[in-house]
């Protein structure tokens, strides 16, 4: 064991934070979507940590599944911002008033 | 490599990835955001090496840092985002943002030594699991991309499909969406 679990874990929830702090706070929306993909990479890593620990490749497996969706959702995402941008130029949320009244 | 180098070059990949995390969140333009997060990707597979998770690492490499990314990275430079650069960053809102984040660290943080996390998970998990105990020793995962192979090929096969639909669903979705409609008669 090269390093203690928990300090997997921790770095784990050290970046998940950032990346709660990153969508919460960031008004592009393009920066909110790279911020999922901190916390999803968080995720990821506690999952790999999980899986070294108990030798059981069933974590990775998760892992890879989580990448492929958030390929997916990077993708619709993406397009939903091309979208967007065609009527209302700029990737600013807080634009994006037309559905509030 | 001795045990004491491997713990070094594991506490610089931390280091290294909380800190391009950091930048990569707080920079104001958003191509250096895209290229700290890049980075941070980057260390981020250089740990799942150190874990023994070989083909995560690759796909980390691969598919996040090689293709989400840049796709990522042309969506930035598609976009006009020069008004970016004038505008605040952060909405109004921020330190609410920081606390939510700090408390769920604090929490995390806190959580983890309630249960022990190195002793007693891994005892009970290895009843539960029927998974003998000495195979938490690093190492334990030799050729690990076979038994991934053989997982995903095996038990996980119906998943491993689902995801390609999935994967199918978000193609045909982004196109429909992105595509510039031609207003006819």
């Amino acid at each position: 064991m090269i390093v203690p679990m928990s300090v997997v874990l921790g770095l784990s929830a050290v970046l998940f934070g950032i990346g709660l702090f990153g969508f919460l706070a960031r008004r592009n929306i393009i920066l909110m979507f790279v911020s999922i993909e901190v916390m999803l990479n968080a995720v990821n890593l506690s999952l790999a940590g999980f899986s070294w620990h108990l030798g059981d490749p069933r974590g990775q497996i998760l892992a890879l599944f989580v990448i492929a969706v958030a390929a997916a959702e990077a993708g619709i995402g993406l397009g939903l911002v091309i979208a967007l941008n065609r009527n209302k130029p700029g990737a600013g949320v807080a634009d994006l008033t037309q559905l509030k009244w | 490599m001795t045990l004491l180098s491997i713990q070094t070059i594991f506490y610089y990949l931390a280091a290294a990835s909380v800190a391009s995390a950091l930048l990569g969140v707080t920079r104001k333009n958003p191509v250096h955001s895209m290229l700290w997060v890049l980075a941070l990707f980057l260390h981020v597979a250089g740990i799942f090496l150190l874990l023994g998770a070989e083909f995560l690492a690759a796909v980390q490499v691969i598919v996040y840092a090689g293709a989400i990314l840049i796709f990522y990275l042309f969506v930035v430079m598609l976009l006009d985002l020069s008004g970016e650069l004038t505008r605040p960053r952060f909405g109004r809102h921020w330190p609410f943002a920081a606390l939510a984040g700090l408390s769920f660290v604090a929490l995390a943080w806190f959580s983890r030594f309630v249960d022990s996390v190195d002793g007693r998970l891994a005892s009970t998990e290895a009843v539960a699991t029927g998974i003998p105990e000495s195979s938490t020793d690093a190492g334990a995962l030799q050729g690990s991309v076979a038994e991934i192979g053989k997982a995903l090929f095996g038990p996980f096969a119906l998943p491993f499909e689902m995801a390609s639909l999935v994967l199918l669903a978000a193609i045909v979705g982004a196109v429909v969406l992105a595509r510039k409609r031609i207003v006819g008669p």
